[in-house]
């Protein structure tokens, strides 16, 4: 009997058997809202050019295959090997960030407005999607380490400078959008650590003279400046630096309660909202399907994000329990940022919605991430 | 893990926190501005576009549908129009290519294509009436002229050029006074519009509707769909009371006269300039303008062509003023042409009457008068007593003078009570000191000088009204002020027994389909107090100044017994110019019921009967060319 018992208690935490079913749904459903989304943004003006109004919607598709896949791949290795390799993905991370950087490796667009990626094959890797996930690993790895109930200053500088490397190699990019994720990413893990709440006001003091820094020593861009303005005082700037935000807020606001209905949308018909199907693609969702649509999508988030909050609650070592709560904070984050900029209570960085804005880097890298989430949600008994 | 589950509920709180904010913003931006949004959204996404309709033509009197006769229409033209932003890499090559085809010079085309009222993704035309081979040869070869189209489009045109020019108007661009005024009407800031004459006056009738596109656009401008359209309207045809015949026979007739004046001297020996004049043929019992010629002119096709720097100057010149309708928009010294409406109300007032007879003395001294202030007659002998109506015929003025100093009386007596000044007042019940309210544009109103204004005349009077403004008003002198127009009006009331008619020179509006809109003119009903008998008496006495009096000379040899004329000649003088020359006339078979009024006016023209009435009389031959009047007047002495 205790054989049996002992069989079948096994058989019980086998891996397998505790999949998060409704993160994998949430997912799916999101994914299956981007590639509306994307058809939507992209069709009428494919169909202008001349071309097929499925190309978008295609590529995405298939890059959604591919992530599923590696999501696949990732869930069925133990997360806790993945903390083993921590310091080597690390370091991988940072160094595909200097090569990027390194003329015929990596490859930026003229106006340099963009993130950098390397060409492969007909898509774009841009690595700064997946340092984040290096960095919550890296992260998780340190903090799982502390010994003591709260983390010492020493860790929390450790942590830190860990977290510094790929900032800088990302800001300098330049990359704000990406920036800012790492810095909700590190807040979260080190909040979920325990940090004491005046060592995280300090952190905040330094955060704060660091920007002001930055603005003051002309490291960041033009553009960004202007960006930065046009959000801080709107009627202040000229209307070409106010112009994506003005389209952003009209097609948003236009869409009203109930919306004007798929493909109806005249802001997005009309290619009035740039970078639509990327980085504004939640324009598409606010003009198209109106508040009722928009709540919506946002309690799907808000169910991705409760999954992955209860992942790290459940997990069964400090490490998962980081993990999941870094990737909880990366999802986050990104949320409230791109649709935020999208409404005009964010400035403007070029920051992807997960699932929802076209890309291929940065479905893989939240793909990836749902898969350590299924990771560590199917092995927390083992 | 206790710890961590609270340090988590720290990180959900956050995040909670961040889904309200982002669904407050939404819920404010959705659901409590959403209306304004829709609105910006609606405004950038749909654009209108307007189609110009057919402006209306302006036709003659004499038209029919069957046989119109256009005075203003409209002429087909291919214009070459470049859009600039689909030039694409070889702009400059196309240029030239358009340059060699349409002879236009390469730097007038980049002007134009460069000029900031055109947005570069717009047509601009850069090339008008070019030949249908131009426009072939581009079809031809797209691949070569990239963003070159050859469009039809239609331009004013003027076949009458010099005639009637003050009357007919021109066309230009909207100025800002009247964008200002029409904005509400639908008029933009690019329109063209009417600037003068008929063109203007009658501008709501001639524009049409314009055509409205609203295109659904994408954010480069481009079109993608069409929301809702319709066709111009085009603008209703207005045909005037003016007769082209009768217009071009009395320019002709006018134009001669002056050239045949300028062979005579006046009383210093100079040549007459006789630079200047106009003549205005009007229906006595209607109103209706026949002609109205005002001399020197201009071309309206200069203003369609745009004006070359000869021409700008030419109609910027004041001492020329051809842009001005010398009938209604300029007022002239009368001259004895105003005996008959001062004689009337000399009567009416009881000064003279129709039995009278009064003394044509040399020269008229105010009774009383110590000044030593004269008014002498044009001739220095005493004339002995005579009518009114031989009074007129010879033009005496010193009788006149000696009503003129009754008035001054009437009101130095009584300067404080109720038609204090009966002169003034009678004067302007046949019109003078207001416009006619003819339906052409900027009309003026001369002047009646009176007590009032020569009390704001302080140089001129500087002890108020004296009995020279009375005495010179009576004899047309003076301050007195009036256009050829009013005059005629006036005239045409003496005619037709009284009647004041509102002048016209559009008879009615008809639409593009062919049916009457609106009739013009007919407005008679101001009436002249004076009775059947006095008007007779003095159109009675009109007649023997064209039979025995100052206009015998050039009427010689009229057939009065077929067509009746009645005229006075008027000869004013003006400070530093030679004589204005005048000639007020009714005309017609029947002595007592004349047809038509006309008054021709020539500018340092000199006597009345020298130059403004043989002017008439070649008129009046035109207009009833069946009594074959082949007579020419022999004697040329100067006659007042």
């Amino acid at each position: 009997m205790d054989l049996v018992a002992s069989r079948t208690f096994a058989q019980e935490r086998r891996p397998i058997r505790h999949v998060d079913w409704l993160l994998l749904l949430i997912t799916l459903g999101l994914c299956a809202v981007g590639l509306l989304l994307v058809y939507s943004a992209t069709s009428q003006t494919l169909r202008n050019m001349g071309l097929d109004s499925f190309d978008r919607t295609n590529k995405q598709a298939i890059t959604m295959v591919l992530g599923g896949i590696f999501a696949l791949v990732i869930a069925a290795i133990d997360y806790r090997f993945l903390k083993i390799y921590a310091g080597f993905i690390y370091i991988g991370s940072v160094l595909s960030l200097i090569l990027v950087r390194i003329p015929g490796i990596g490859s930026t667009d003229v106006s340099g407005t963009a993130q950098r990626w390397f060409a492969v094959g007909a898509f774009q890797i841009t690595p700064s999607e997946f340092t984040k996930l290096a960095l919550i690993l890296a992260l998780g790895a340190v903090l799982a380490n502390i010994r003591t109930p709260e983390p010492t200053l020493r860790d929390i500088g450790k942590a830190l400078f860990l977290a510094a490397i790929p900032l800088g190699l990302v800001f300098l990019g330049p990359d704000i959008g990406t920036s800012i994720t790492i810095t909700g990413i590190v807040v979260g893990m080190l909040i979920v650590a325990g940090t004491k709440l005046r060592h995280l006001l300090v952190l905040c003091a330094v955060g704060i003279i660091a920007i002001v820094l930055v603005f003051q020593t002309g490291v960041i861009k033009d553009f960004q400046r202007q960006r930065l303005a046009a959000f801080l005082d709107p009627q202040a700037v000229p209307a070409d630096v106010r112009y994506n935000l003005d389209q952003s807020l009209i097609a948003v606001g236009s869409g009203g309660l109930f919306g004007k209905g798929y493909l109806q949308g005249i802001q997005t018909n009309l290619d009035y909202v740039p970078e639509q199907h990327t980085d504004f693609i939640f324009t598409v969702a606010g003009e198209e399907f109106g508040f009722v649509g928009g709540i919506a999508l946002l309690a799907l988030y808000a169910l991705l994000i409760w999954r992955s909050i209860r992942i790290s609650w459940l997990a069964k070592d400090p490490f998962g329990t980081y993990v999941a709560a870094g990737i909880a904070s990366m999802f986050a984050i990104q949320m409230f940022v791109n649709v935020g900029m999208a409404i005009g209570i964010m400035p403007i960085t070029g920051i992807p919605l997960p699932f929802l804005s076209y890309g291929g880097t940065s479905i893989l890298a939240s793909f990836a991430a749902i898969g350590l989430l299924e990771s560590i949600h199917m092995r927390r008994f083992t | 893990m206790d710890k961590a589950t609270s340090r988590l509920r720290v990180l959900a709180l956050l995040v909670v926190v961040m889904f309200l904010a982002l669904s407050t913003r939404l819920w404010f931006l959705q659901v409590l501005a959403a209306q304004g949004f829709n609105k910006e959204a609606h405004a950038q996404s749909v654009r209108t576009v307007y189609a110009d309709p057919l402006r209306g033509q302006i036709l003659d009197a004499s038209s029919t549908p069957t046989h119109p006769v256009v005075l203003v229409g409209n002429r087909e033209s291919l214009e070459v129009r470049i859009t600039p932003s689909e030039l694409g890499s070889q702009g400059e090559a196309v240029i030239l290519r358009v340059s060699q085809m349409t002879g236009v010079p390469v730097s007038e085309i980049a002007k134009t294509l460069q000029d900031p009222k055109y947005l570069p993704t717009q047509a601009i035309p850069v090339a008008e009436f070019v030949p249908k081979n131009v426009k072939y040869a581009i079809a031809e070869h797209p691949q070569q002229f990239p963003g070159v189209s050859v469009e039809s489009t239609f331009v004013r045109s003027y076949p009458m050029g010099t005639t009637a020019a003050q009357v007919l108007g021109y066309t230009g661009l909207i100025d800002s006074t009247q964008y200002a005024a029409w904005q509400k009407n639908g008029y933009g800031p690019n329109d063209i519009v009417g600037k003068n004459g008929v063109e203007l006056s009658y501008e709501q009738y001639l524009r049409g509707e314009q055509g409205v596109t609203k295109l659904l656009v994408n954010s480069d401008g481009e079109a993608l769909g069409t929301v809702s359209s319709t066709k111009p309207t085009p603008g209703d045809d207005v045909q005037l009371s003016l007769n082209d015949h009768v217009e071009k026979l009395a320019q002709k007739a006018l134009l001669d006269g002056m050239q045949h004046a300028r062979s005579y001297h006046d009383q210093n020996g100079n040549l007459l300039r006789a630079n200047a004049g106009a003549v205005v043929v009007m229906d006595a019992h209607t109103g209706g303008i026949v002609a109205m010629v005002s001399t020197p002119s201009y071309n309206p096709l200069w203003y369609e062509r745009g004006l070359t720097p000869s021409q700008s100057k030419y109609l910027s010149n004041s001492n020329i003023g051809a842009i001005n309708n010398r009938a209604t928009q300029l007022a002239y010294t009368p001259g004895s042409t105003f005996k008959p409406i001062t004689g009337l109300a000399a009567i009416k007032e009881g000064y003279a009457s129709l039995g009278g007879s009064y003394n044509c003395v040399g020269t008229y001294t105010q009774p009383g008068d110590t000044s030593g202030a004269q008014f002498v007659n044009w001739t220095t002998a005493n004339l002995g007593y005579m009518s009114i109506q031989t009074a007129l015929s010879e033009s005496c003025d010193t009788v006149f003078d000696a009503f003129g100093s009754d008035f001054y009386y009437a009101w130095a007596n009584n300067p404080l009570g109720t038609n204090s000044d009966p002169l003034q007042g009678d004067l302007k019940q046949w019109g003078f000191e207001q416009p006619t309210g003819v339906d052409l544009p900027y009309e003026v109103s001369g002047l009646v000088p009176d007590p009032a204004w020569a009390n704001t005349q302080k140089t001129l009077f500087p002890y108020g009204w004296v009995p020279g403004g009375d005495i010179l008003t009576m004899i047309g002198s003076g301050y007195v002020q009036v256009t050829p127009l009013q005059l005629a009006r006036a005239y045409a009331a003496i005619a037709n027994g009284g009647h004041l008619c509102t002048p016209h020179v559009v008879n009615q509006i008809i639409s593009s389909s062919g049916t009457v809109v609106k009739k013009i003119g007919g407005d008679c009903a101001q009436t002249v107090p004076y009775s059947a008998s006095e008007l007779s008496y003095i159109r009675g006495a009109l007649r023997s100044v064209v039979t025995s009096g100052t206009a015998q000379c050039a009427f010689q040899g009229f057939p009065f017994s077929q067509v009746a004329v009645a005229g006075k000649t008027g000869t004013a003088e003006r400070p530093n110019k030679q004589d204005t020359s005048w000639f007020a006339s009714m005309v017609g078979p029947n002595p007592e019921r004349p047809d038509y009024v006309i008054v021709t006016m020539v500018e340092q023209g000199g006597f009345g009967g020298q130059t403004a009435a043989p002017i008439t009389r070649q008129v009046i031959d035109g207009l009833y060319p069946k009594i074959g009047d082949a007579s020419s007047p022999s004697c040329v002495t100067p006659d007042r």
